[in-house]
């Protein structure tokens, strides 16, 4: 079932919430969602070139450097991520800051060669890499959404404003690190409370 | 022997092309970028350089620029950096040669959202302008910078660095 390797990422093995992976990034960038929208966009771009690139190189690569050779290869990516996005979208690199290069150290991308792109098909390393952006994307921007709207009061994508100043007092709280923790906890909580019920526990 | 040689050979020429793959790659895309990425940084210095004096023309010196109107010298700009709470901070700086400040503008930091980034906003950074270099400290430093609560040591980076360079320029165009 080739569609099942897209959706499982977003949903049944979402990365943030069911694989706890990559949440360094996603503490850090989620406090407002134009920032949350740019990271993912430069994780879908480097997970889906280092899977499908390292899928097709997976018979070529010695086992003892496996390790080595992916690192190489996602952190040529990620500097070509950078440099453009240095040249072409300077605000959002500027806000993004030591993060985006840091996407390197994300554990999404080399988990994802190590258990998925070395040992499957160059098309489902494809589709997983693309289902695994997904969901990292759905999770980072909701987390955003949490933070933003009760950090700041209001929700600003890219200078076009989506909820209007609701609070003169926002909560500053939820823009530092435990607010990110907080909002991730009651959403995996919310989730796997739904699990249970399902399971008619 | 050969044998040894053989194995160890296998594990790194692959490694090794992998690396000059990549090397060449990135040599390419900073080949394309690099004009780009220069253009943005100098517009960022253009536009803080505007910021700090008005309808100025400014001539780049060894590390500061003369800012001329009409042909006449009014002040100094200079770019001031250090290490703020989170990362680097680099700001414009303007003065004027009695030594006031005439602006201060960011041209980059990463100090914590919300809190520390505060020091980016006019609010804060207005509070320079007219000030003696002398004075620009945190008012519980002895100074009359108000800082920016819940970020001290953010706004005390930022005075340090303003008034440290303009001590240093200030005594280069003397």
């Amino acid at each position: 079932m080739k569609l099942d390797e897209l959706t499982k990422g977003v949903f049944k093995q979402n990365p943030i919430f069911y694989l706890v992976l990559g949440l360094c990034p996603t503490l850090a960038v989620s406090t407002r969602v134009d920032n949350a929208l740019g990271m993912s966009l430069g994780v879908f771009f480097v997970l889906v070139c280092s899977n499908v690139i390292i899928s097709l190189f997976k018979h070529r690569i010695p086992p003892q450097v496996r390790i080595p050779c992916f690192i190489v290869i996602i952190a040529s990516f990620v500097t070509i991520v950078d440099l453009f996005m240095h040249g072409y979208a300077p605000e959002l690199h500027e806000r993004l800051g030591i993060y985006l290069p840091l996407i390197v150290v994300n554990c999404i991308i080399l988990g994802r060669a190590e258990a998925f792109a070395s040992k499957k098909s160059v098309f489902d390393s494809f589709l997983d890499a693309v289902g695994m952006s997904i969901g990292f994307m759905l999770a980072i921007v909701g987390i955003a959404l949490c933070r933003e709207t009760l950090s700041s009061g209001k929700i600003a994508i890219f200078d076009y404003t989506i909820v209007p100043t609701f609070t003169q007092s926002p909560s500053v709280m939820m823009t530092l690190p435990p607010g990110a923790f907080l909002t991730i906890a009651v959403i995996m909580a919310m989730i796997k409370y739904k699990a249970i019920r399902k399971e008619g526990r | 022997m050969r044998e040894e040689v053989k194995r160890i050979l296998g594990i790194a020429i692959p490694l090794i092309i992998i690396c000059i793959i990549s090397g060449a790659a990135l040599t390419a895309t900073y080949g394309l970028t690099e004009e780009r990425i220069e253009a943005v940084e100098q517009q960022k210095i253009n536009e803080s350089l505007s910021t700090i004096f008005l309808g100025a023309s400014f001539t780049e010196m060894d590390d500061y620029y003369i800012a001329t109107v009409s042909g006449e010298e009014i002040g100094y700009a200079f770019i001031a950096e250090g290490t703020g709470y989170g990362g680097t901070i680099r700001t414009m700086v303007g003065m004027y040669p009695n030594g006031t400040i005439s602006g201060v503008s960011i041209i980059s930091q990463s100090e914590t959202p919300g809190l520390g980034t505060r020091i980016a906003e006019p609010d804060f950074t207005n509070q320079f302008s007219g000030k003696r270099i002398e004075g620009v400290r945190l008012r519980r430093d002895g100074g009359v910078i108000d800082a920016i609560t819940g970020a001290t040591i953010s706004s005390r980076a930022i005075t340090d660095i303003v008034r440290e360079r303009a001590e240093v320029v200030m005594n280069e165009t003397r």
